[in-house]
């Protein structure tokens, strides 16, 4: 089973502790090592995690060292260490319920599986120990944007960048924010500000990507996303992504390879996130052989994409329109009647043509 | 990738092995029709795919009315269901009389799932009283010593958490004061009327959830007051670890101080092992004892868990059944707190397929050492439709320990190990007397299965203790036996509480091999003393008082 990593920023991660600070033992040599090399030296995460075990092993009751191994795991970014990740991290909290960097890792893991509600609740736990700390306010900004707040989200955003104005998450995080609020050229500016002041990460990219690719500024979307999939070439939604905006761009040979590589990184679509990914590639895979004419292709692939959901308006759109150029326009009709109830209508000509279609294929009533 | 060719090469060598495979030591026989158990486990399996459903319910052996032979009870899932206790009739044959017991919990509401079962003396009257855990109000039912029991929880406050979901449970003397403490596994934070879904969008595809997903939960210990009462000292003790997503516990003294110490199989994150430091608290010793994760730092995902000394160094040792492709854990007791986990032992891979639940060590052919049975069975029913490799139903697993290793004997003990089955308690006793272990697995959503030892062709002599605490508890539970024969010396202790959901005969059963007196049986009592017997006959039901 795969538990694939929400769309979370990480860059809040190198800061967190840097801006928080710790309240351990600093006379303990060897976690002070760790800690500094922890966010330092990624390569030597395996290497940290032998040490923090080998500390938690004369010392099971320091909350620290479950902080710091909480951390390290998290680092590792793997599915087999994010439950251990979470356990460490609260039992730190449980020894020492004031350690602050603590739930800030936690309400991390937590927007990782997709659970914004737990993190909402440790940020707020965090918020009681360190009032107005602009960190804790940006990811919950983001937490309430992931419940669907978005004015919420936009009014912490804005409270953590009135404390610090140079804080690259808040920043985002209000872009976000933005964004779902429709203030798509807002979104932008916040999103092009954070990389120009050193925010070059791959969930910055791979946003600004896509917000420039929904205004129609399709060159600078291919810059953005490729620049996102040169971060992290292992995270097939920016290529999905790549794939759609070359084909808008009407590019569709070059449209084929992104498309072709995202296929071969996606997971068993367990999680909902992983099933967003893969209905996202069909539904980008079924309109691209819709544009070369290759219907039966399209049609499958639209299938797939609409029996992995159901709800997702545009799969059933495309598919109505794969159908009316196959000239099967009764399926065509039960596609687009289920589009339109989930907000994405056929074009009008399209439309028109089904309407004239299905009138012309109708038996003629007795005069 | 690399994962995909092991799974290939185990599945190509596994039928090979079972075509070369010598006759089982033991056999045994599928009797639970001509035994009269009619009990059948209901899930409340739904199309919302509550996560509850698919853990099962556990089974006991409890001698409820004292008459020598060990009566049978089982634990039912759904809410409003009722639990089953089965009187032994000493013929083979059992009834069932849990109308008359008052045991059925099938009034808990609406939105209880019962999942365990532990069984122990708490009020030391001499009657084996039983604990049944719950997804919701945990039950005590105290024996009344006349065929029927009553709930005493409230008084006892032994509930737990409203809406905890309870898993294991056992009973043991932690501060050795004569009186059972009882300890509570709990799993992770669900609730049914939050269920999210989980699995692909489409019809037929929802699974149940991982409980990576859902926050785990603390253990709990109840200390034993001695007025019918017990106190949570789960905090004060150091065992409320919040990481914990308990399914499976034992006890066992693992560093022969004196003092039983606690070990929990936990699902998807690190097992723990408290070190009782003899003052009312614990330590975590897992990191230093290398016991919480696989050969590589990785938890994996615990189920069932059970102590014993399985390779006679007189120390005892750790198995853990685990999620279908990982290996079951076999830490082995290497003194000074340390443990080497043999995982990979040869003999042992034949389980990286199975999802393994309910698991007991114990001497299948009573030729002295320690063999292991595993009941099997995936929690994800539609598990086929993502991984045509796996299974929901699976056989059980058998190994005959050959000293040193271990040998899956599983397809030459009779048909009824043949049987796939959705596996998960386990629970072992002698029902009949007559020298042999016998079996009984609780299936999810199925009848139970008792499986008869039909024996082998080298059975040994044997011995069976029935303790019987004074200064201690009433059973002797904790008490640490040390035999010595013309083969050897055995050290094992009397503890029914491991596996998954379950609990076991009372009674401490000893293979003795070739030998037909033990020379020399030491009882260490929980309470300190030490008795000694010697030139004990064997092939008896001996019964010890403590002095």
């Amino acid at each position: 089973m795969r538990l694939v990593r929400g769309g979370v920023l990480t860059l809040v991660a190198v800061f967190a502790l840097v801006s928080v600070p710790l309240r351990a033992q600093q006379s303990d040599e060897r976690l002070k090592r760790v800690t500094e090399d922890l966010f330092s030296r990624a390569e030597h995460v395996d290497a940290d995690i032998a040490e923090l075990k080998s500390v938690l092993a004369a010392d099971p009751k320091s909350a620290q060292a479950h902080m710091l191994l909480g951390i390290a795991y998290r680092a590792k970014d793997s599915p087999d260490l994010m439950a251990e990740a979470i356990g460490e991290l609260r039992q730190a909290v449980a020894l020492d319920p004031s350690l602050v960097p603590a739930y800030l890792y936690l309400a991390h893991l937590y927007l990782d599986l997709s659970r914004p509600d737990r993190a909402k609740e440790e940020l707020q736990a965090a918020l009681a120990q360190a009032p107005g700390q602009p960190q804790l306010q940006a990811l919950l900004a983001e937490c309430e944007r992931q419940l669907g707040n978005p004015k919420d989200a936009l009014d912490l955003a804005q409270q953590a960048l009135a404390a610090n104005a140079s804080l690259a998450e808040a920043r985002f995080y209000e872009g976000k924010a933005l964004y779902d609020l429709g203030r798509r050229d807002e979104a932008i500016e916040d999103f092009e500000r954070v990389v120009r002041e050193g925010g070059q990460r791959f969930e910055v990219y791979s946003s600004l990507g896509t917000a420039y690719l929904e205004t129609g500024r399709t060159d600078q979307a291919i810059a953005s996303l490729t620049d996102a999939i040169k971060l992290d070439p292992s995270r097939p939604e920016p290529m999905i992504q790549l794939a759609r905006a070359y084909r808008l761009k009407g590019d569709v040979a070059r449209a084929e390879l992104p498309l072709a590589h995202a296929r071969t990184l996606m997971g068993s679509a367990v999680s909902a996130a992983d099933q967003q990914v893969e209905r996202d590639w069909y539904v980008e895979e079924g309109v691209l052989r819709l544009q070369t004419k290759q219907l039966d292709a399209a049609a499958r692939d639209l299938k797939k994409a609409v029996d992995l959901d159901s709800s997702f308006g545009p799969g059933h759109r495309y598919l109505a329109e794969v159908y009316i150029r196959q000239g099967l326009y009764t399926q065509a009709q039960d596609q687009a009647v289920r589009a339109e109830k989930l907000g994405s209508p056929l074009p009008p000509d399209l439309r028109k043509t089904l309407d004239e279609k299905l009138r012309a294929s109708r038996p003629k009533g007795r005069s | 990738m690399r994962r995909a060719r092991a799974v290939l090469a185990l599945a190509a060598v596994a039928p090979a092995l079972a075509l070369t495979q010598p006759p089982a030591p033991a056999r045994f026989a599928d009797v639970t029709a001509r035994a009269g158990i009619a009990f059948v486990h209901r899930s409340g399996a739904s199309a919302d795919k509550r996560m509850v459903e698919t853990f099962g319910s556990g089974v006991a052996w409890i001698d409820y009315d004292n008459d020598g032979f060990p009566d049978l009870y089982f634990v039912n899932g759904a809410p409003g269901t009722s639990n089953a206790l089965y009187h032994n009739n000493r013929d083979g044959t059992f009834t069932d009389v849990t109308e008359k017991a008052g045991v059925s919990a099938k009034n808990t509401g609406p939105n209880v799932f019962k999942t365990g079962v532990a069984v122990g003396d708490y009020d030391n009257d001499g009657w084996l009283d039983l604990y049944v855990t719950a997804l919701g109000p945990n039950i005590l039912y105290r024996n009344n010593g006349d065929g029927t029991f009553t709930d005493v929880t409230a008084k006892a406050a032994v509930a737990g958490g409203a809406a905890e979901w309870s898993t294991s449970a056992g009973f043991f003397d932690f501060d050795r004061d004569g009186r059972l403490d009882l300890f509570v596994d709990n799993y992770v934070d669900y609730r049914t009327e939050h269920n999210p879904y989980c699995g692909p969008k489409k019809e037929g595809y929802r699974m149940y959830c991982d409980p990576k997903i859902f926050d785990g939960m603390p253990d709990r210990l109840f200390h034993n007051n001695g007025d019918g009462t017990f106190s949570d000292v789960s905090q004060r003790a150091g065992i409320a670890n919040p990481g914990g997503k308990g399914l499976g516990v034992t006890f066992c003294d693992v560093d022969r101080d004196g003092w039983p110490d606690i070990y929990v199989a936990n699902d998807t994150v690190r097992n723990f092992l408290y070190r009782n430091k003899g003052d009312g608290t614990f330590d975590d010793i897992t990191y230093a004892a290398g016991v919480g994760f696989d050969g590589n730092g990785k938890p994996r995902a615990g189920m069932g868990v059970d102590c014993g000394d399985v390779d006679g160094n007189g120390l005892p040792d750790l198995f853990v059944t685990n999620y279908s492709q990982e290996l079951n854990a076999l830490f082995l007791n290497r003194g000074k707190g340390r443990f080497d986990d043999a995982a990979d032992t040869p003999g042992l891979r034949s389980a990286f397929l199975r999802l393994g639940f309910g698991t007991k060590l114990f001497d299948m052919d009573n030729d002295g050492d320690l063999d292991i049975y595993v009941t099997n069975g995936h929690v994800v029913d539609n598990v086929a439709l993502f991984q045509p490799e796996l299974s929901y139903a699976q056989r059980d697993l058998l190994y005959e320990n050959t000293g040193g290793d271990f040998r899956d004997v599983s397809a030459a003990a009779g048909p009824a190990l043949q049987a796939e089955r959705v596996g998960r308690g386990l629970a072992v006793a002698d029902f009949d007397n007559d020298g042999r272990l016998d079996v009984v697995i609780s299936n999810l959503n199925r009848a139970p299965v008792l499986l008869r030892n039909q024996g082998g062709a080298a059975d040994g002599n044997w011995l069976a203790i029935r303790a019987k605490g004074h200064t201690s508890n009433a059973f002797g539970l904790g008490a640490i036996v040390t035999a010595e024969t013309s083969a050897g010396t055995q050290v094992r202790e009397i503890d029914n509480a491991a596996s998954y959901l379950s609990s076991s005969d009372t009674r401490l059963h000893l293979g003795l091999g070739r030998a037909t007196v033990v020379k020399r049986l030491e009882i260490l009592w929980p309470g300190g003393s030490r008795q000694v017997l010697e030139n004990v006959t064997a092939n008896q039901i001996l019964t010890v008082e403590e002095k």
